[in-house]
This record gives structure tokens, C-alpha cells and sequence, in this order.
């Protein structure tokens, strides 16, 4: 079923506000959502990180939204250099999250909109820039979902995809003409060149397990767990991404203490998560993250001693 | 034969912010979602530059093409206004609901509030995509036009409309699979089942159905007035169509610049970096500077 905006959500699009927030490297344009006045406060801020900030057929306005009607107060913006945003762009290196930005975004929030407690929401990029919040935020940082990242740097991601693919992808791959003009790019003859070598290493034990981790992914996971956030981990299968994360679950996971593991649910679903190329999965996406986001409100209202901050009183210092 | 690609820049350093206002304004019964890009210097009767962008990931895809060409006409002396129709970006409204008729009156919609917001009279249009049908078909009673841009135009919606399913099935393949049904059976089951799902967005049929009658050439019979046809595609001449365009315009008296940037962006996927092209804004803002 595609997206069907219903009157309590028209609603809360209405009540959006338009918010700069300051940055090292510009204003950052963003979105801010008020929570629904009829529904019970939940007292979170879900900050939403992708660009441009609507997401690929609207997924975060449809969520903003949705949250809203819920309770909660969501925030969407463009990181700087893309969309609305001030600044220069440049290619966006999961190894390198933008991690200036999405500490401005939670400092703006709370001193301009009053707002205190945040769940933070990211995919591939963007989960590394949600996630990389904890080093310097992570007092303020109520849970994380974190959706099809790499975990690893992109040269090392290449060679832990390769590690999946057999000879009958090899053979597909050869099979097509794109990949063959595609070759006219050195980038290309590289990962081909990754992907052929990784096969023919196929028969040496425990290749995968002796790829590093991304050093700033590593970091920013330790101070997610020196937290007491909770957190989503979520994959498809077929993703690119999920060999990364499966190392990550051997190499991090495994050594976590119980109470800590019991804080982090890991969801992988058949087929791919990643770039949300079919509605359907976003739908199941959505469903997800609602359901995920929405038990968390009970937890923060406890941990808050039942009180609600009112965003709505704060005083509008944005455009 | 396009005009070459202008070499020697002379635009200013993008406008800050505090010149830039996002807003919303109300169209057909839904907040609307738009930037205004207040001019950074005097420009006597400027007009205001009104940009309609084209349909589903599309007005992605091009989002900092629009940006930049706002801060470059800002810092130029004419004000800008963006917005997002119904159903896009940050704005009300379904998808699914969409029609050619809403996206044109979201454009009047946007006209009205630019004119407003910036104390002009006259507008400049620039569409891209569906948004060049859009913006020919909204300034068609408009008196007060000053120019009319249009980026990679569609032509025949019919054509644009199966090109985006072929690229679908063509992106399958490039992935390894093998696709399991041709265009004219998707445009069946279009037909039948009301949507198609590409790259995650639903073709829906209703919004296939009102752009099928619509011909930018029809649309643009009665335009004479400056026009720049900006062409982004692999090849370095104009295309039949854009061609014939040009010269049904130029053949009415309309004083037409072309311009070619060869550059072949994914539609369709938001790539990283995100697509920018100097040439495109760059050319567009000379010729908008020429204008006046």
C-alpha cells in the first residue's frame, strides 16, 4: 500500500516549522514536527539523518508525521552542502560521518526548542552520522536506530561483499554489457579486481574475520555502549553492508555483557534494506520503526518520572 | 547548434542564509513547502525566478542544481522561489494523488506567492523534467512573463514515461536479474492495477493518464518570448526534439539560447556526491542576467 496521509497527519504538516540551525559549516535547513497536542507527550525528539532530508518517496515526512500523531517531536534537516543547506558539498564517506553536524542539530534543538532527550534515525551514511552522536552527546541520546551501514571502510566493504559471491555471480556479472563499459573506469577495474582476488582466496580460512572495522565506527559503538541508549540494528540479507555488520557482531557484539546486549536488537530481514529501492520495504520499514520508536515512549516517561517537556512552549528562535 | 558552455564565470559566492526564508503557503488545500532567495543587490524591475521541478525522485535528484541556481540568481539581483508541489519533498498532499492539473495549479499557486514575497510583477519560469510541461502550461494565460527556462525537457510524457520503465528494467539487469516483464506489460499492469513500483516510488496511473494528453510544443503555440532550452545529456548536439523545439520558437520570434551540458545524471538514484552542475546553473544565470 503506497503512503495514504490521513487528516491527524495533514494536520501535524501544518504545524511543521521551518528551522536553521547553526553549524561549523553553515546553517543546516531542517524541519521541525510538533507532537500531536491531543496525543500523551512521550518527551523524545526523533532526529532524522539522511539528504535530501524528505528521504527517497518521502519516507521521514511520512515519519515525522506519523511520529508526531504519537507523541513524538521529529526533526529532518540537510546536512550541510546538500539540499536547503548552507556549505560545500563533497563525497559522503561512511568512515568519515558528519558528526559536527548532527551534534549542532542536537545542541539547536535542545537550547532553541527546549528539547532533551533524542532518538536518533539513520541509514548507510547516515546511520554512521546518527550513530557517531554518542561521541559528545551521548548523555542526551535516548536510542538509535541504525539501518544497513557499513561498518567498515569502503575498501574493505568491497572485499567483504566479495567474500559472499560465488562463481555464479562472477559469471552473471561477465555476462553483462554494463559492467564491461563500465570497466572504461578505474574505480571499476579496481573492484573487479577486489572482487576476482577475494574469490580466488576463497579457499584461505577466516578471510572475512581478519577484515578490519571502520576505526571511527568502532569508536562511535563504544560510546554507544557506555551509554544506557537502546538500540536497533537492522540489515537485509542481500545488503552489501551486511557482511560488515555480521563482522562487526563477531568482533564487538560477541563481547558485550548481557544487560548491555539486552539494550540492542538486531533485525535482518530476507532480500535488501539498503537504499529502499521498493515500496514495500519501506512500508515494512516504516512499520518497524514506528513500532520500535513508539516502545520507547513508556521507558523515557519512566526514566522522566512521568513528566513531559513541552517543545510547543519553547521559545521560536528559528525561522 | 548549442551554444557552447559559458567560460568564464562571474557569479558571486552562494547567498547566505539569512537571505534564504523557508516557508509554507497554502495550494490546493495542503501546506506547500517553499525557500525564497531575497536578491543580494538592486536590480531595477527585476523579476522573480519561479522553479518547478520535476516528478518523484527526480526532485532529488536535481535539488542542489535548484539551490544553486537560486543563490546564483539572488546574487545576480532577481529573487527566487522554490517550492515543493503536493505530494514531493516536504510538503502535503499523496503521491498518489498527483495529477498534471494540481502540479500547474501548485505553480500558479507558487507564481502568486513569489510575486508577493518579492514586489514583482513579471515572472522568469524554469522547469525541469514534467516541470518544464508544468511551468509551459502555467504561464499560458500569464501576460507578465519574462522568460521561460527549461531543463532536459519532457516533450511527450508517453515517451518520458516508458524510458523511466525501461531504465528500471535495464537496472535489474545491471544487478543480475533477469527482468520478468516488459515495458508494455508493465504499462499493462499499470493499467490494470493503478501503480508500478520504480526504484521505490508508485508510477501511479492516474498521474499517467492527465499527462497523456500534454505536448510541450502544444503547450508552449502561443510563447514567443525568451526562452533557453538547456539540454543534459551524453551527446553533444541538441536533440531532434529540443531541436525542433527551438526552432518552432525562434520561427514565432522568440529569441532562444540553447545549451548543452553533457553530463548523464541518474534520474533516478541520488548519488554521492549529490549530482551538481556547474554548467547547467552557471548558464542558466548568465542567461537569466541577460534577460534584464
Amino acid at each position: 500500500m503506497a503512503w495514504r496521509e490521513s487528516a491527524v497527519e495533514l494536520a501535524r504538516a501544518r504545524a511543521e516549522r521551518p528551522v536553521l540551525a547553526p553549524s561549523p559549516a553553515g546553517a543546516l535547513f531542517g524541519v521541525y514536527t510538533q507532537p500531536a497536542p491531543e496525543a500523551a507527550a512521550t518527551g523524545l525528539c526523533v532526529v532524522l539523518f539522511t539528504r535530501p532530508r524528505s528521504h527517497r518517496n518521502r519516507m521521514f515526512v511520512e515519519l515525522a508525521r506519523a511520529l508526531a500523531a504519537r507523541g513524538f517531536a521529529a526533526f529532518r534537516f540537510d546536512y550541510h552542502g546538500t539540499g536547503d543547506s548552507e556549505g560545500a558539498s563533497g563525497f559522503l564517506d561512511p568512515g568519515e560521518p558528519y558528526r559536527d553536524d548532527a551534534l549542532a542539530v542536537i545542541r539547536h534543538l535542545r537550547g532553541a526548542l527546549g528539547q532533551t532527550l533524542f532518538v536518533l534515525v539513520g541509514s548507510c551514511f547516515d546511520a554512521r552520522t546518527a550513530i557517531s552522536a554518542f561521541a559528545g552527546e551521548a548523555g542526551a541520546i535516548a536510542a538509535l536506530a541504525f539501518l544497513a551501514a557499513p561498518v567498515m571502510e569502503l575498501d574493505t566493504m568491497v572485499k567483504a561483499d566479495a567474500d559472499r559471491k560465488g562463481l555464479g555471480h562472477l559469471g552473471r556479472a561477465l555476462r553483462n554489457p554494463e559492467n564491461w563499459r563500465g570497466l572504461l573506469r578505474a574505480e571499476r577495474w579496481r573492484h573487479m579486481a577486489a572482487v576476482v582476488s577475494r574469490l580466488a582466496r576463497r579457499a584461505v580460512p577466516a578471510g572475512e574475520a581478519a577484515l578490519p572495522l571502520s576505526a571511527s565506527f568502532v569508536e562511535h559503538f563504544r560510546a554507544l555502549v557506555r551509554s544506557r541508549a537502546r538500540a536497533l540494528f537492522l540489515y537485509g540479507t542481500e545488503d552489501a553492508e551486511y557482511p560488515s555488520f555480521q563482522a562487526a557482531e563477531r568482533q564487538l557484539f560477541a563481547r558485550l555483557d548481557a544487560a548491555t546486549r539486552a539494550r540492542f536488537e538486531t533485525v535482518v530481514w530476507p532480500g535488501r534494506v539498503h537504499g529502499f529501492l521498493e515500496v514495500e520495504r519501506q512500508r515494512e520499514t516504516m512499520q518497524k520503526l514506528l513500532e520500535w520508536i513508539g516502545a520507547l515512549a513508556p521507558l523515557s516517561a519512566a526514566g522522566r518520572g512521568g513528566g513531559a517537556a513541552s517543545a510547543q512552549e519553547a521559545s521560536w528562535t528559528s525561522a | 547548434m548549442p551554444s557552447p558552455a559559458p567560460a568564464t564565470p562571474s557569479l558571486e559566492p552562494p547567498a547566505s542564509a539569512a537571505r534564504e526564508t523557508p516557508m509554507f503557503f497554502e495550494s490546493g488545500e495542503r501546506p506547500l513547502y517553499a525557500v525564497f532567495h531575497a536578491a543580494r543587490r538592486e536590480r531595477a524591475e527585476a523579476p522573480v525566478v519561479v522553479y518547478c521541478h520535476s516528478l518523484g525522485v527526480e526532485q532529488l535528484t536535481n535539488y542542489r542544481n535548484q539551490v544553486n541556481l537560486a543563490r546564483a540568481a539572488a546574487a545576480l539581483g532577481l529573487p527566487a522561489f522554490r517550492y515543493h508541489a503536493r505530494g514531493h519533498g516536504d510538503s502535503g498532499g499523496d503521491y498518489a494523488d498527483v495529477t498534471f492539473a494540481a502540479l500547474v495549479e501548485d505553480a500558479r499557486a507558487a507564481a502568486a506567492q513569489a510575486r508577493a514575497l518579492a514586489g514583482a510583477a513579471r515572472i522568469v519560469w524554469v522547469g525541469e523534467r514534467v516541470g518544464a510541461l508544468v511551468a509551459a502550461a502555467a504561464l499560458a494565460d500569464d501576460p507578465q512573463v519574462a522568460g521561460l527556462a527549461l531543463w532536459e525537457p519532457v516533450h511527450r510524457p508517453a515517451e518520458y514515461f516508458r524510458a523511466m520503465l525501461r531504465g528500471m528494467l535495464f537496472s535489474q539487469v545491471a544487478h543480475g536479474a533477469r527482468p520478468n516483464e516488459t515495458v508494455d506489460q508493465l504499462l499493462e499492469r499499470l493499467a490494470r492495477d493503478g501503480k508500478v513500483d520504480v526504484h521505490g516510488y508508485y508510477l501511479h496511473r492516474e498521474l499517467v493518464e492527465s499527462l497523456k494528453p500534454i505536448a510541450l510544443a502544444q503547450s508552449l503555440s502561443r510563447w514567443s518570448g525568451p526562452t533557453l532550452v538547456a539540454q543534459v545529456q551524453a551527446r553533444p548536439r541538441l536533440a531532434p526534439a529540443n531541436a525542433q523545439l527551438a526552432a518552432a520558437l525562434e520561427a514565432r520570434g522568440a529569441r532562444v539560447t540553447t545549451l548543452a551540458v553533457a553530463e548523464e545524471p541518474g534520474w533516478h538514484f541520488i548519488s554521492n556526491p549529490a549530482w551538481e552542475s556547474e554548467t547547467l546553473v552557471r548558464g542558466t544565470a548568465e542567461w537569466l542576467d541577460g534577460l534584464a
